[in-house]
């Protein structure tokens, strides 16, 4: 080859080589980019100053409401609060500029700033605001609410209902109450009556005496009604009861048999329930009010613990047609269903989830009860707790938490509520006077 | 120190520019010289006796020995192989794949480094110590084995992706100060040669000073490093499931003392969810980034303009409930 072919080729080769880092050039100058696959599940670190008191006598219910708004917000397991004895800095008023630097050392990683008020016609105003210390800024803007002094609690709750949602990205659950059978009395001879509290276990109220057996009360949609079953007629029958003036009647069931397991559908005008004919059970719906009552089972097995999908669309169910008690869907309408429980055991009280995506349940199995959740479809079934006796599943209004009765073992045993996280984390006794069962979520207020 | 550095990017431009330009002065005289009489034209006759004998002589070494026609040459070795290689090809083989195996495996010594950082065992109730501000508690009696994390952390450990070839840092003082010599040699050349012009503004383009990152990449090791730094903060206790769901990216500019330089920090894109999912995941994000990073994060300062700008993909798909 050629001097001259042999510099053509070596010209051409290098042009294609300069070409070539020309291009590569503009790549280098892109940012690195790393993927971060691998993260930590922690409570996060919170500070909540006492309130400011705006004026002297609202100098008590500034600390109260604080330190409510704290104790919803750590109840979570979502959040730790860091101790008052580790702050550097005070607040000393609610538009003083934060000091990010002084809750940067303690590790606090939002703060809550708020201040209340009492104004001269008793009522009480609760101003607060977020702060994400880390990145220097106000997590959304400043909010208040303004109530009776009596509602402080509630004012409290809904403080920390807007954190959470601040925090997390999701509806919170604090300013909502729980509706349950409160219980007294021997193991053997227990006397149980209707009774209400906020969530935390506060403002109890008792709805019904303790004259008949009461079961499995269920909260309506709109919070202000309750189902339930009582045995004050000698036979278990369905009830309904106004909340604000503790009225209840019956509700008429077909031929005045027996009715139980109520729970109403998600627009609040209907209720799905079982009725025992002839030994059979079956489901059924109706209007709450009365009539139109609707057979959605027939099959020769016991049909109960009817819950609706949030769309109203199905129902899931539990029946004992394959021998054992498991998990069915059916439309709400009835006609075939679909059984969705798979796993060993005995499955029982399923409830949808408020969100639409899981199914609660109890489940007995090899001696013990669990708490669990699956998709609608029945996979990916978890069990969330496992102890002596776990049933009655209830969901917070978000859908994050599961409250549920727990009975201790042996004679002296007794029932009480407890709370556990969808993931199996953060299970917690909820505070209640004496032995408490059935518990029934209401929807945020 | 920079003396061998500037001498042999003297001695590289000399050479490109010898290649680019030095055939100009050959090419008047080999033009001259190029004649086509080289190609000589062979009659039939000639061809066939030029052709003929050599199949004849290879087809039957090739038929005896191998029905492959294509490896004539193979026959002599052969017999060799068949019978030293039978025995000890069984044996290196598969040693050799078992050794490389566990070798690629060396990824794990970042981990090493790592998880005593991951399991500081912290009691809840310190929220109070000022002095550790990154080990917080960890989540009491939290974890479930529903999460399992630790099966797909391992499967992890070794890169997904091997490291992107960088292109070798440019030496780009030296190269522009020697060019002025052969300038009015280019000029006219260029004027007269499309392909030298070409070639003459892409060195210009390739020599040009830009803010192309210099120094190596960071290493393996680095940028897990960096990775397990930042998810040591990423905190996803508190997220929604939606926010769970959504991977965002975030973008970062460093100080050279391995800062995030705060007001930088950016969500670059979303997927996955909701744009208020998205803002909550971002704030998870940049709330990692600046935690872990107050101190700075160890970065070799060495190969800064590696690392001067960072977008990290926060993918939370691991740390979903299961």
């Amino acid at each position: 080859m050629s001097l001259h072919k042999t510099l053509n080729l070596a010209r051409k080769l290098l042009l294609v080589a300069l070409a070539g880092l020309a291009f590569a050039a503009p790549a280098q100058s892109e940012p690195l980019r790393i993927e971060i696959t691998e993260g930590v599940i922690e409570p996060l670190p919170f500070a909540v100053p006492n309130f400011q008191a705006e004026n002297a006598s609202a100098g008590e219910m500034a600390q109260s409401i604080a330190r409510v708004v704290a104790a919803d917000l750590a109840g979570t397991g979502l959040f730790r609060e860091i101790p008052s004895s580790a702050f550097i800095s005070t607040v000393t008023s609610f538009s003083s500029p934060v000091q990010y630097a002084d809750w940067k050392a303690i590790n606090a990683q939002a703060l809550i700033t708020g201040a209340v008020s009492v104004g001269t016609n008793g009522k009480i105003t609760v101003k607060f605001r977020v702060f994400d210390v880390f990145s220097q800024g106000q997590l959304g803007e400043g909010l208040q609410f303004a109530g009776s002094a009596g509602s402080w609690r509630r004012m409290a709750h809904k403080v920390a209902d807007a954190v959470y949602s601040r925090i997390t990205g999701e509806s919170a659950y604090f300013d909502s109450r729980v509706v349950f059978v409160s219980e007294s009395g021997p193991k053997n001879a227990r006397q149980k009556r209707l009774a209400i509290m906020d969530y935390d276990g506060a403002n109890l109220q008792f709805l019904t005496d303790s004259s008949a057996l009461v079961l499995s009360p269920r909260f309506s949609p709109t919070g202000d009604r309750v189902l339930y079953t009582s045995y004050e007629t000698g036979f278990p029958q369905i009830f309904l009861l106004e909340i604000a003036n503790v009225g209840r009647s019956a509700l008429p069931t077909p031929n005045g048999n027996m009715s139980f397991a109520p729970r109403f559908s998600p627009d609040g005008n209907e209720v799905v329930f079982s009725l025992e004919n002839g030994g059979n059970t079956d489901i059924y719906r109706m209007n709450v009010g009365g009539g139109g009552a609707q057979r959605l089972t027939s099959a020769p097995s016991i049909e109960t613990g009817p819950s609706f999908s949030p769309d109203g669309s199905q129902i899931v169910f539990t029946s004992d047609r394959s021998g054992t008690p498991q998990l069915y869907v059916m439309s709400a309408n009835g006609g075939a269903a679909r059984r969705i429980s798979n796993g060993a055991g005995r499955y029982n009280t399923p409830v949808w989830s408020p969100r639409g995506d899981l199914i609660a349940f109890t489940k007995q199995n090899a001696g013990r009860f669990h708490i669990g959740v699956m998709r609608t479809d029945g996979s990916e079934e978890r069990l969330l707790t496992a102890s002596f006796l776990d049933e009655g599943p209830t969901w917070s209004p978000n859908g994050r938490v599961i409250m549920f009765t727990r009975e201790s073992q042996g004679a002296s045993g007794a029932a009480a509520l407890y709370m556990v996280d969808i993931t199996g984390r953060n299970l917690r006794r909820v505070t209640t006077q004496g032995a408490a069962s059935d518990p029934s979520w209401s929807p945020l207020q | 120190m920079k003396t061998g550095l500037y001498i042999s990017g003297l001695a590289h431009a000399a050479l490109i520019l010898w290649l680019l330009f030095g055939s100009l002065f050959l090419a008047r005289d080999n033009e001259d010289l190029l004649q086509v009489s080289q190609v000589s034209i062979l009659s039939e006759a000639e061809f066939a006796a030029l052709s003929a004998p050599e199949p004849v002589s290879v087809a039957p070494a090739t038929s005896t020995n191998a029905p492959a026609r294509p490896q004539p040459p193979a026959p002599e070795p052969e017999p060799e192989p068949e019978p030293e290689p039978a025995p000890t090809t069984p044996e290196v083989a598969p040693a050799d794949i078992d050794r490389v195996a566990p070798e690629a495996a060396p990824e794990p010594e970042p981990l090493v480094e790592v998880a005593p950082v991951v399991r500081d065992p912290v009691t809840p109730d310190q929220a109070g110590d000022v002095t550790q501000p990154e080990t917080q508690a960890t989540a009491p009696e939290a974890a479930t084995t529903e999460i399992v994390t630790e099966v797909t952390e391992t499967a992890e450990l070794a890169p997904a992706t091997s490291a992107r070839p960088h292109a070798r840092p440019n030496r780009t003082a030296p190269t522009p100060e020697p060019e002025p010599d052969p300038e009015p040699e280019t000029e006219t050349a260029a004027a007269t040669d499309p392909l030298a012009d070409a070639v003459a503004t892409a060195v210009a383009e390739a020599t040009e000073p830009s803010p192309v990152p210099s120094g190596p990449p960071l290493s393996q090791g680095e940028m897990r490093a960096l990775q397990v730094s930042v998810g040591n903060c990423w905190n996803v206790g508190s997220l929604s499931s939606e926010a769970l769901g959504t991977t965002v990216v975030v973008g970062v500019e460093m100080t050279p003392e391995g800062r995030p330089e705060i007001a930088s920090i950016r969500m670059v894109s979303f997927s996955g969810g909701s744009e208020a999912s998205a803002r909550r995941a971002y704030e998870t994000a940049r709330r990692a980034i600046i935690r872990c990073g107050a101190t700075g994060y160890n970065l070799p300062s060495a190969k800064y303009e590696q690392w001067r700008e960072i977008e990290m993909t926060f993918n939370p798909e691991n740390m979903r409930i299961k």
